[in-house]
């Protein structure tokens, strides 16, 4: 028996729609936490960052 | 705040270097750009063997990638970084070793692609020891950012930097898979996958190749580039984030749009029409964004001459990235595809998006590189209208050639006939565009003179000793701990304060991680499937191995880039199966390593050119198409007359197939020998047929068993022929005139 046999038979496709899920999940985790309440301060630091070469915007 | 200071400068050598690369490279990219877009109106100017077009065109595309564009983006790349994450790169050697490495690969791709030395897939022709080096030196570049990235003095890692990490590990993934092939000796190898699969792998790559080579590394550098050069940071930190994310997630499923309506199985196709229409979104956020940045700068754009630059690019990456979702909908891929329009896409996005971009970026670092004035300002405007122009006369004349011709090849007359059944009619129609491609062509080389002239200038005016600024920095706190108030509630509340997000943004190893495993997983979801569930390729009975005489004549194709002008898939559209005749299925191409469907037709498609033709046909057309069809664009050929067949390599290049599971059978053992007999009645038949004599051990024959074998296993089904693989040179009344 060939593996693509095997993987035929397995009947896989319901992965498929487990893989979409996750990632809508993902891109929903990353959304919330882009927009989440008190990252405005880090995010205005961070966009700073190439106007200055020599001083750490972000340091810590 | 930790109290001691680290003192350290950075490393800008290293960026004068790729600078210099990247605009020499550059120009001789764009060079042989022009030399191919003049053989296409006048073949007389493709000097065989080594600059015909089929030869000089990978090499045009690969040095435009991967030279021009590659070295723009390292130029850029180690520039920001450095100043970015506060710290000078961790290994000067490595970067010295990734610029050599670099620049010896790009030499070796200018000395084998003349050569004819391809593994024919697009933007992958390159042969597997320079393959091997590629990887070698994308490791040691990646290992040098990696840990300049752990040195780092500034906490949060910037956007632009998420792009250039995707970037470095995608690429590596891409390279690695679509090249992975079996050698058949120093400079020859096939692909490891055939048919589907590796069409669907290529333009997995190929694809990808145009999202992590030339669209995130340059996001990257536009995130970074138009906030220094506008002076004010980036419209809105939080879209570029989004904008990051999506296209990590999105990007990676577009690749099968190349291929619809191809033997690629309906469901990849639309999963990748799909995907590419969702990427429309993200990419006008970061363009959005990009154009933003300069709000309230505006009346800076009009005295900087580096703004121009910056906002022609941004502008021609919203119109690229327009254009492809809509490109990628199944009816409107069906008029563009194989036409010039792909031509012109990649042309709007190249010259302008990538061009214009490197150009503002090379142009706001010279000064500051070479610590002098830039020379002339005048000439940098004169670089930037010049160029603009440039790309105006392209993309219109090489839009309109596109829907031209794409029109011409579904038009039907009254009487439901192919209204152009002569395809070179399609093919003359388009001159008058090629002549103003080759003036706009002109245009933007000369900018790119003028570029390179004013380079020279400035650079010749820096100092004695460059200066080097000592800057000082505190390490980061190995302990990285939160100085905000502890969060306390639900589960909710803390989840939504975000602390883990920001924990990891600051692990730049685990965020590369992350990256990967976003990329590999949609691959494996997108490509898997073709490999092991069997529905996805049904296979054919009559469907046999090329003969090992055919399969030389396939090398020899290969090594001429044929499938540059002529595809071998004839898509299930009326006017392409009136004009080929049947459809190609997908179990048709299962021993082809690699496939050769092709993705431009300046000549027709050759997926049933088998028997269409007598031998003597090709033998007269290969030494001067002219002869046969009297307004032909194709190159002559005339040496494949008498060039010998390289007999021995056969069976190396025979046991390399059946290495990869090709049913040789008998072929094993005796290759050379089935080739001569073959290649002898071959010739046998040319001469009867009133051709010249002698041609038994010449290459033309071994082309032509090939050709004529093209789409026959199909026919010899429907007609249940007893010996399928021996179809070759049947004899056909010679058809006058000679083109359809």
């Amino acid at each position: 028996m060939k593996l693509s046999d095997i993987m035929g038979a397995a009947n896989l496709s319901v992965y498929a729609e487990i893989a979409m899920v996750l990632f809508i999940v993902a891109f929903l985790v990353i959304v919330i936490a882009t927009f989440a309440p008190g990252r405005q301060k880090t995010f205005d630091a961070a966009s700073r960052m190439p106007l200055d070469d020599e001083h750490p915007q972000t340091p810590r | 705040m930790n109290a001691r200071l680290d003192s350290f400068s950075y490393d800008d050598d290293i960026v004068r270097k790729f600078l210099w690369a990247t605009m020499i490279w550059g120009l001789v990219g764009f060079l042989v750009g022009l030399i191919i877009a003049i053989q296409l109106p006048f073949p007389g100017f493709n000097v065989a063997p080594l600059l015909t077009f089929g030869r000089l065109r990978p090499l045009h595309t690969n040095a435009v990638i991967f030279a021009f564009a590659g070295n723009a983006w390292f130029t850029g790349a180690y520039y920001s970084s450095q100043r970015l994450l506060k710290t000078r790169m961790w290994s000067d050697g490595l970067s010295k070793f990734h610029f050599w490495g670099w620049q010896a690969i790009i030499v070796s791709a200018a000395l084998t692609l003349p050569l004819g030395l391809s593994q024919s897939k697009e933007y992958a022709e390159l042969e597997w020891p320079i393959d091997i080096a590629i990887a070698v030196v994308w490791v040691a570049f990646a290992i040098n950012y990696f840990v300049t990235l752990t040195k780092r003095r500034e906490r949060h890692i910037y956007v632009a930097i998420w792009f250039y990490i995707a970037s470095i590990i995608t690429v590596a993934i891409l390279h690695i898979f679509n090249n992975l092939s079996v050698p058949a000796g120093w400079f020859k190898s096939y692909s490891l996958y055939a048919g589907v699969q590796d069409a669907f792998m290529q333009w997995w790559y190929g694809h990808n190749a145009v999202a992590f080579f030339l669209t995130t590394p340059f996001l990257g550098l536009m995130y970074y580039f138009m906030p220094k050069a506008a002076d004010r940071p980036v419209f809105s930190y939080k879209l570029s984030i989004l904008h990051f994310w999506t296209l990590v997630f999105l990007y990676i499923w577009a690749g099968p749009h190349h291929l619809h309506y191809t033997a690629l199985p309906d469901w990849a196709s639309t999963l990748g029409m799909l995907f590419s229409v969702m990427l429309w979104m993200p990419s006008w956020g970061g363009m959005v964004n990009g154009l933003l940045t300069l709000r309230g700068a505006w009346h800076k754009v009009t005295e900087d001459p580096i703004l121009k630059f910056f906002v022609v690019a941004v502008t021609a990456y919203g119109m690229s990235t327009f254009e492809g979702p809509m490109l990628s909908i199944k009816s409107v891929n069906a008029l563009a595809h194989y036409t010039d329009w792909i031509i012109a896409h990649v042309h709007t996005g190249a010259l302008g998006w990538n061009g214009f971009l490197t150009f503002g970026m090379v142009y706001w670092l010279a000064p500051r590189l070479f610590q002098t004035e830039m020379y002339s300002k005048k000439l940098v405007n004169l670089h930037f209208w010049l160029a603009t122009f440039g790309i105006l006369l392209y993309v219109v004349a090489i839009y309109s050639a596109g829907a031209t011709q794409g029109l011409m090849w579904r038009a039907f007359d009254e009487t439901g006939r192919l209204q152009y059944p002569d395809f070179v009619e399609t093919v003359i129609r388009l001159m008058p565009m090629y002549y103003v491609r080759i003036v706009g062509g002109t245009l933007y080389i000369t900018g790119m003179l003028l570029g390179i002239y004013n380079l020279y200038k400035t650079w010749a005016a820096r100092p004695a000793r460059y200066e080097v600024p000592v800057v000082q920095a505190a390490p980061l706190n190995p302990v990285f701990e939160e100085h905000y108030a502890p969060v306390t509630g639900g589960l909710w509340t803390r989840f939504a304060a975000a602390r883990w997000h920001r924990r990891w943004e600051g692990m730049p190893l685990f965020f590369a991680v992350m990256t990967a495993v976003a990329v590999i997983v949609a691959s494996l979801f997108e490509i898997i499937p073709t490999f092991l569930i069997k529905s996805n390729v049904p296979t054919i009975a009559s469907v046999k191995p090329y003969t090992p005489l055919e399969l030389a004549g396939r090398d020899i194709y290969q090594r001429e880039g044929c499938f540059n002008c002529h595809s071998q898939m004839i898509r299930p559209l009326t006017y392409e199966t009136e004009r080929y005749g049947d459809y190609s299925k997908p179990g048709e191409s299962v021993y082809d390593h690699p496939f050769l469907w092709g993705s431009r037709r300046i000549g027709p498609d050759l997926a049933r050119e088998g028997g269409k033709y007598p031998d003597l046909w090709h033998v007269r057309h290969m030494f001067n198409p002219r002869e046969v069809t009297q307004k032909s664009i194709m190159p002559a050929y005339p040496r494949l007359q008498t060039n010998l067949i390289d007999f021995p390599t056969i069976q190396k290049h025979v046991d390399a197939m059946a290495m990869l599971g090709v049913p040789y059978g008998d072929a094993v053992n005796r290759a050379p020998e089935m080739a001569r007999e073959q290649a002898a009645q071959i010739a046998a038949s040319i001469e009867a047929a009133g051709g010249p004599k002698g041609l038994a051990d010449k290459e033309i024959v071994a082309l032509t068993a090939y050709l004529q074998r093209l789409g026959r296993d199909l026919k010899n089904a429907t007609a249940g022929s007893a010996s399928p693989t021996a179809g070759a040179s049947k004899p056909v009344a010679l058809a006058p005139g000679g083109s359809r």
